[in-house]
């Protein structure tokens, strides 16, 4: 409790939590590839992973929790941080070169509000697959999973959030990624070069992995209707 | 380097002008003509100075004292680029032969909660002497010199801490954060005798110390966009801000005051 009463502090919890989400993005990205393998695969996959409630109850309460602790320390940091500034420049222009594509996105440079669109994405997301905020009894005919992803992944409205919030969150995590294990204090000639390239591809795989799935659903879609 | 023969230049300023820490400022525009590529940047002030106080204006005031990018007094931001646009370069080292005839240049002064305008041009840079002196420092007894040789230290370790010992303390790195964060400087002190046998002792209780300072500045965190790094006239590296981190966590969890 301590570490989170200074800066240092703040950031270390900040990049252990971002670490841990960032794995949890692997497994829900590799869980969700399974859409692609079959129905079969996928509600099985469902199913198993919903019949360990115990489990499931303590990864959520976990992910929860890991998800609080970042967005909290978040808003503490960025306060802080607008309020050591109070004059702003009339002109600011960067002073680093070379990083052509990523200076033009500058993901470090805008976090806060990257993370803000992420937890709006997040909102809708659990909205439509957890506690089914915005659908009647459309999954009640039948219990599979594959069916439920199925009818939600075609709405046009899932189409167009779910795109955007899986490149902001892919911009996102290309930064954090690499940003956590600075922040944990690891920087090295000889990995960090490597973390580094590791952490823009991550935010590519993010970006593409889960934008892919509603684009393909629309894709079958105007196909089936052609 | 040998300037090749450029003509001189016509250039429209607008400068930050403040009388003083409680009454607000404003951007002033001056224009200055004839001044020579081969004039440091400072020179070019002074030219400025003198026309002002011929024409009965009070000058603009701007720190500096060795003008060879030593001390770390100098610093301004210069079109939205503290020292100018040069890598490791301080505000002095910055020739006028960067810019071309006719450019406006916008001066302001570094701007921090923590660093204070006091005129025109001077930000108050006391928190820094705060930080250095709530623990960048190691106790040794006095008395005679010690032996140079009694504590050997290896050469790679030497090296490492005259890096980040090249700091100037000129606070670019402050004005070039976006948070407006001491990370780079504060860090550059902490790795400084991290890597140092006579830093051992005392490693824990400075690097508490000096980060506590270091945030009762109002300095801001780090989010590591490395503007720092890029802006800092010694080319002091974010390795040491990582090695700082490092040393922090370390200090937390094992510390037992």
């Amino acid at each position: 409790m301590t570490a989170l009463s200074s800066s240092i502090g703040r950031k270390f919890v900040m990049g252990l939590t971002g670490l841990f989400l960032c794995f949890f993005l692997v497994i829900h990205l590799a869980g969700n590839l399974l859409l692609y393998v079959g129905p079969e695969a996928y509600d099985h996959y469902a199913h198993t992973l919903h019949e360990q409630k115990g489990f499931l109850l303590f990864a959520e309460v976990f992910l929860f929790t890991a998800f609080i602790i970042h967005i909290l320390l978040a808003v503490r940091l960025s306060r802080d941080n607008f309020a050591a500034r109070k004059v702003s420049y009339a002109k600011t222009s960067s002073k680093k070169g070379g990083r052509l594509a990523a200076s033009v996105i500058a993901p470090e440079v805008w976090m806060f509000w990257s993370g803000a669109i992420v937890l709006g994405f997040l909102i809708c997301h659990l909205g439509d697959f957890k506690f089914e905020w915005w659908w009647g009894n459309e999954f009640a005919s039948s219990g599979s999973e594959y069916h439920k992803a199925s009818i939600i992944l075609r709405d046009p409205r899932v189409l167009v959030v779910y795109c955007i919030g899986s490149v902001i969150l892919g911009v996102h995590v290309s930064h954090g990624l690499a940003s956590a294990f600075q922040s944990l204090g690891v920087n090295h000639p000889k990995y960090t070069p490597v973390i580094h390239w590791c952490s823009i591809a991550f935010g590519w795989i993010v970006a593409i992995g889960f934008a892919s799935f509603p684009i393909a659903w629309a894709l079958t879609e105007s196909a089936a209707t052609h | 380097m040998i300037s090749p023969v450029k003509k001189n230049l016509s250039l429209n300023l607008r400068v930050w002008r403040q009388p003083s820490a409680d009454i607000p400022g404003e951007f002033r525009n001056y224009q200055l003509s004839d001044i020579s590529p081969d004039m440091s940047f400072l020179e070019m002030l002074d030219i400025l100075n003198e026309q002002l106080v011929e024409s009965g204006e009070e000058p603009v005031a701007f720190d500096h004292d060795c003008r060879e990018g030593i001390c770390g007094t100098c610093g301004v931001v210069i079109n939205g680029q503290a020292h100018g646009p040069d890598n490791e370069t301080t505000t002095c080292q910055l020739h006028m032969r960067r810019f071309a005839d006719g450019d406006t240049i916008v001066i302001e002064p570094w701007r921090a909660r923590a660093f204070p305008v006091l005129r025109d041009l001077v930000v108050d840079r006391s928190a820094f002497d705060r930080i250095v002196q709530s623990g960048g420092y190691v106790s040794v007894r006095t008395g005679q010199a010690p032996d140079g040789n009694a504590i050997l230290v290896p050469s790679q370790d030497q090296e490492e801490a005259m890096d980040a010992a090249a700091c100037i303390g000129c606070g670019a790195c402050v004005a070039a954060c976006k948070n407006a964060s001491a990370m780079l400087f504060t860090s550059a002190k902490v790795s400084h005798f991290a890597n140092l046998p006579q830093g051992h002792p005392e490693r824990k209780k400075r690097v508490l110390a000096m980060i506590s300072q270091h945030d009762e500045e109002g300095f801001g965190a780090c989010t590591n966009t490395y503007e720092c790094e890029a802006a800092c006239p010694a080319a002091i590296s974010v390795t040491h801000i990582a090695r700082l981190n490092r040393e922090y966590m370390k200090a937390m969890l094992t510390s037992k005051e």
